[in-house]
């Protein structure tokens, strides 16, 4: 096998990783957000 | 300067807010020039071919996996002796970052074996060490949220943390410890035999990679202070 697919593989998968950190970055600050949210609603019932 | 200030969550979070987006800024900055260096101006490797250009990933995925490590197990003994909230955030707020990166060390490692020593995988005491320290970092972030008292988290995955960090000198030697498949260490406080394009590639990406992780450090941080202080008058403020 040639090396590209090695070398694609690495870079790739890097790229990905990096990609789905930087979602889950900001998924936990949108669940932050929400639970905040969810905290003013309680506080505004009682 | 008084440190103290900016351990109160409230200080941080508006500082972690200011420094992140500058983080981020030059860790593309850094990448974009270390990808050029790597991938455009060195030398192709007499050796191995281009298949070599993977160590612009490889190394500073694997220096960063045990740097995190060594930091995040700072921040979990600085929580464990002083009880401060904030260290124990941060600790929390490495993790991720640390396994994301010990994951890529060991990925593009394999994809770096297969061509140069014909196997993906070998049970090399480098390669089981990294794979190890991986297996720690999901330990510490299950325990960390195995418990519904936060604080209670805190402590356990700090001890975990601790215990861990003997792994760390395990990596580091092991390949002057053991005969290992894996290389020995290239590039010295000594000195380094690598091409200068080779080495200042590398040393490129390894501060990208470290700016990024500091970036997504501080990120991840203020998702965690503003859960934990969702009740606080501050926080719902904002």
């Amino acid at each position: 096998m040639n090396h590209g697919f090695y070398l694609w593989m690495s870079y790739g998968a890097t790229a990905i990783a990096i990609a789905i950190e930087i979602a889950t970055l900001a998924a936990g600050r949108a669940r932050a957000r929400r639970l905040i949210e969810e905290e003013r609603d309680l506080e505004a019932q009682d | 300067m008084n440190w103290s200030y900016f351990a109160s969550p409230s200080t941080f979070y508006g500082l972690a807010g200011r420094l992140a987006p500058w983080f981020f800024g030059l860790a593309a900055m850094l990448a974009v020039a270390g990808l050029y260096v790597g991938l455009a101006m060195a030398p192709t490797d007499a050796q191995q071919g281009e298949v070599y250009r993977i160590i612009f990933i490889h190394v500073p995925a694997a220096w960063m996996s045990m740097f995190l490590y060594l930091v995040m197990a700072v921040y979990a003994g600085v929580s464990l002796a002083f009880n401060t909230r904030l260290a124990a955030m941060m600790a929390r707020s490495l993790a991720p970052t640390g396994a994301m990166f010990t994951f890529v060390a060991l990925w593009t490692g394999a994809f770096w074996g297969r061509p140069t020593w014909g196997t993906y995988w070998a049970w090399d005491a480098r390669m089981v060490s990294e794979l190890v320290l991986l297996f720690l970092y999901f330990g510490f972030i299950a325990l960390a949220n195995a418990f519904e008292d936060p604080r209670r988290g805190d402590r356990a995955a700090a001890l975990l943390a601790l215990i861990g960090l003997v792994n760390l000198p395990i990596i580091y030697f092991s390949v002057h410890w053991w005969n290992t498949l894996h290389q020995g260490s290239t590039v010295k406080l000594t000195g380094t035999s690598m091409h200068v394009a080779m080495l200042t590639g590398m040393l490129l990406m390894v501060f990208a990679f470290w700016t990024y992780s500091i970036g997504a450090a501080l990120t991840r941080v203020r998702s965690i202070i503003l859960e934990r202080e969702r009740r606080t008058r501050w926080v719902r403020a904002l």
